[in-house]
């Protein structure tokens, strides 16, 4: 009986998903795609867009063409499924937001539209490069961001700590307060894989490297060592476990307003979030990171989000005109101002005039020393999880061998990173 | 997929024993109601199970990725999937693993729960009715819930398990992680796996028990039979078929195995406590390698199905055995 309803059910069930499936056919084809002719479907992530600045943007473009243009705010969690269903089928978004490193995951799969008549704006050129693949854009930049130091000024004034401009200065100061204190000196979980790669990059490595037509591993490196000997050297001050990102627990919401961290490495909106979680107390201050010598700043992750068109999109010129005007010299300086200059710009034309003693002025300080990880389709396989950087990482710090951990982690990578 | 399929059959004849088996399928059809009847949910099966295991097979044979999908074409690439998934070592290495796993659990979830059945049976009242609402509530749990219970049990830094350690005594448990290791993840998934799976066998041992009548129980008594002789030779032998369907359910149920493992550590650290069902997941949907993916649950079914031809036929004999 129980099998007889759930089959019903089932029936029932069906029966939705095929009337549902049919209106979706009757409302594609040359009028379809985000909604009908008369509306623009836009996904922009959560955090991304300040909100005024995209309900002013869309009134201009709704007043110059007349159409609607519905944006919906997407969660990073489980985007790249959402992604690619939403790129597989018509009807569903128009011009989509893509984290900068995951947009050469979807160049050759024939998902994005060709934006190359964008091609000659005066795009920031390392940002480019996360969207252009083989001479093809397939993206536009929108915006960069990358992680500075937050400090909390009270507990490194009561240590006797100063703000460091090379490394050194920065274990001296976290050895201070180590002795002067009894704060954790810095938060540093065991898996915060872009940290390890500025570190890298310091050296003048990095996670992987073409061999011919292919890629493969290279954290079996003197320059990855190195790399991982300094980001143990900065973790052995935390009291994180070995085993955990700096997403679980969210360290913004969940570690730092427990009190007691005297530093941590984060981005604009997890500072923003740990003042909020604060109640807006915080007394944070911030800095690049520091490189090995002063007049070398450390390399950063580029972090940010490029905007794309859906090649199926129901109506592509008019996606293209939006993504033109949100991307344009007025619009992308009202973006950098509507953040509060805490963006790194996508144009050279646009310019971004952070506040003193701010986030933004220590991020866009290291704007210049940005890295991006390796820029092929296959690197969005090795991200995935289980991340072998992040394994290699968690058994490098628990005192396994560096270099037979490295020579697994640099096999899986091989593997993975040549797939498409 | 699978233990859909097989599971109705399954509770069915538990449920209903001594029918059905003689030669019915031969008899010209009682009218057509019963087939009308049973058109909806085999419909059912047939185009929800049935249609994604021809997919699925059909997709083994294709180089399937995130392109394929997006652009929808298709590449016939004949057995290149299957060729890659068996000169894997991570392939047999799961394999392996799956089955250790499998039989360390169905063992510890039958001797577990055989024993706290024959508790149940000699239980007065009250007692009864504590421990049946208690197995009740574990069987009951939702997955997920458990499974996140369980990694807050066993956490790093703020776990119960830890402290529980140290209040013991023991040395080293200050911020130990339970999940290190494939071992040792896999230690923690069976402990929860065998918790919530020994309350359907107590239970159910317990409904047969209370079908046998004390008078046999008495006479062996009379004749100075010990306890373990009793069970050996008197309950064991009644309850054979609840044993045997009992434990063709537990070996598919722990075999298809994916929420506990998966929530609890994903497979890791580094892939360790990887079971071909979480292997499947991880190489289809978080690597989008979606023909390999197939390939594997295509081979896990098959392994499967073998190996458990092979007890089917054991039942199969063991029921004819009495009859004959």
């Amino acid at each position: 009986m129980k099998r007889t309803l759930m089959a019903a059910l089932s029936v029932t069930a069906m029966t939705a998903a095929l009337a549902a499936c049919g209106t979706g056919d009757d409302g594609s084809g040359s009028s379809g795609g985000g909604g009908s002719s008369d509306s623009l479907t836009v996904w922009l992530m959560d955090g991304s867009a300040p909100e005024p600045w995209v309900t002013e943007l869309n009134q201009a473009f709704e007043a110059e063409h007349g159409v609607t243009v519905d944006v919906q705010i997407q969660q990073w969690g489980g985007i790249q499924d959402r992604l690619t269903t939403a790129l597989s089928e018509d009807g569903t978004v128009d011009v989509m937001e893509i984290g900068n490193t995951q947009t050469v995951g979807y160049a050759n799969t024939g998902g994005l539209a060709d934006l190359s008549e964008l091609r000659d704006e005066p795009w920031n050129s390392n940002m480019l490069a996360s969207a252009e693949i083989d001479d093809t854009l397939y993206a536009v930049p929108w915006y960069g961001a990358n992680r500075v130091v937050i400090y909390d000024k009270q507990i490194w004034a009561e240590a006797g700590a100063e703000v460091p401009t090379t490394r050194d200065e920065w274990i001296t100061a976290l050895e201070t307060i180590r002795d002067n204190t009894d704060a954790e000196p810095i938060y540093l979980p065991g898996q915060s894989y872009y940290v390890l790669g500025g570190f890298i990059a310091d050296e003048g490595g990095s996670f992987a490297v073409e061999d011919g037509d292919e890629w493969k591993g290279s954290l079996n490196t003197p320059e990855g060592q190195a790399g991982m000997e300094f980001y143990a050297e900065l973790q052995s001050f935390s009291d994180s476990p070995t085993d955990n990102d700096e997403a679980s627990p969210q360290q913004s919401t969940d570690i730092v307003p427990n009190g007691n961290v005297a530093s941590w490495i984060g981005l604009g909106w997890e500072a923003n979030g740990a003042i909020e979680a604060l109640g807006g107390e915080a007394d944070f201050g911030y800095f690049p990171v520091p490189g090995k010598t002063a007049d070398q700043l450390g390399n950063v992750f580029l972090g940010g989000s490029n905007l794309a068109v859906n090649e199926r999109a129901g109506n592509p010129e008019l996606a293209r005109e939006w993504l033109a005007l949100a991307t344009s010299q007025e619009w992308a300086q009202k973006f950098v101002d509507a953040n509060g200059g805490g963006v790194v710009p996508n144009r050279t034309d646009v310019t971004a005039n952070p506040e003193a003693g701010s986030f933004a002025e220590a991020m866009v300080a290291s704007a210049d020393v940005g890295f991006l990880p390796p820029l092929t389709t296959g690197w969005a396989n090795v991200e995935a999880v289980p991340n072998p950087i992040k394994e290699l990482m968690t058994a490098s710090l628990n005192g396994e061998d560096y270099a037979s951990a490295a020579q697994a982690a640099d096999s899986e990578i091989t593997t993975r990173i040549n797939r498409e | 997929m699978l233990t859909v399929d097989t599971e109705g059959p399954g509770t069915g004849t538990a449920g209903s024993k001594p029918a059905g088996r003689s030669g019915r399928r031969y008899a010209p059809p009682g009218g057509w109601l019963p087939y009308v009847l049973i058109a909806p949910a085999v419909l059912a099966i047939v185009g929800i199970l049935g249609y994604a295991l021809v997919r699925n097979l059909l997709i083994s044979f294709q180089a399937f990725g995130r392109r394929q999908l997006i652009s929808h074409t298709t590449e016939w690439t004949g057995f290149d999937n299957y060729r890659r998934v068996l000169e894997d070592e991570r392939f047999w290495a799961s394999l392996t693993r799956t089955f250790v796993f499998m039989a360390a659990n169905v063992v510890l979830i039958m001797v577990l729960g055989t024993l706290i059945g024959l508790l149940l049976n000699r239980l007065a009242k009250p007692m009864r009715l504590t421990l049946s609402i208690a197995l009740v509530a574990a069987w009951a749990m939702p997955v997920i819930a458990t499974t996140t219970v369980f990694r807050w049990l066993f956490d790093t830094q703020f776990g119960v398990a830890n402290w529980v350690m140290r209040t013991l005594g023991f040395s080293g448990y200050e911020q130990h992680n339970w999940f290190s290791s494939g071992f040792s993840t896999l230690t923690i998934v069976t402990v929860l796996i065998v918790w919530a799976s020994v309350p359907f066998v107590a239970l159910n041992l317990y409904a047969g028990l209370t079908t046998i009548s004390g008078e046999i129980y008495e006479a062996a008594r009379m004749d100075g039979a010990s306890g373990p002789r009793i069970f050996w030779s008197i309950t064991a032998p009644i309850m054979r078929p609840f044993f045997l369907i009992t434990t063709f359910l537990e070996i598919i149920w722990v075999f298809k195995a994916f929420t506990q493992i998966y929530a609890l550590n994903a497979g890791g650290p580094n892939r360790e406590s990887e079971t071909l069902p979480v292997m499947a997941y991880i190489e289809g949907m978080m690597q989008n390698q979606y023909g390999v993916a197939a390939a594997i649950s295509v081979l896990t079914l098959v392994i499967l199905l073998v190996a458990l031809s092979f007890y089917f036929r054991l039942i199969l004999k063991q029921e004819k055995e009495p009859q004959s």
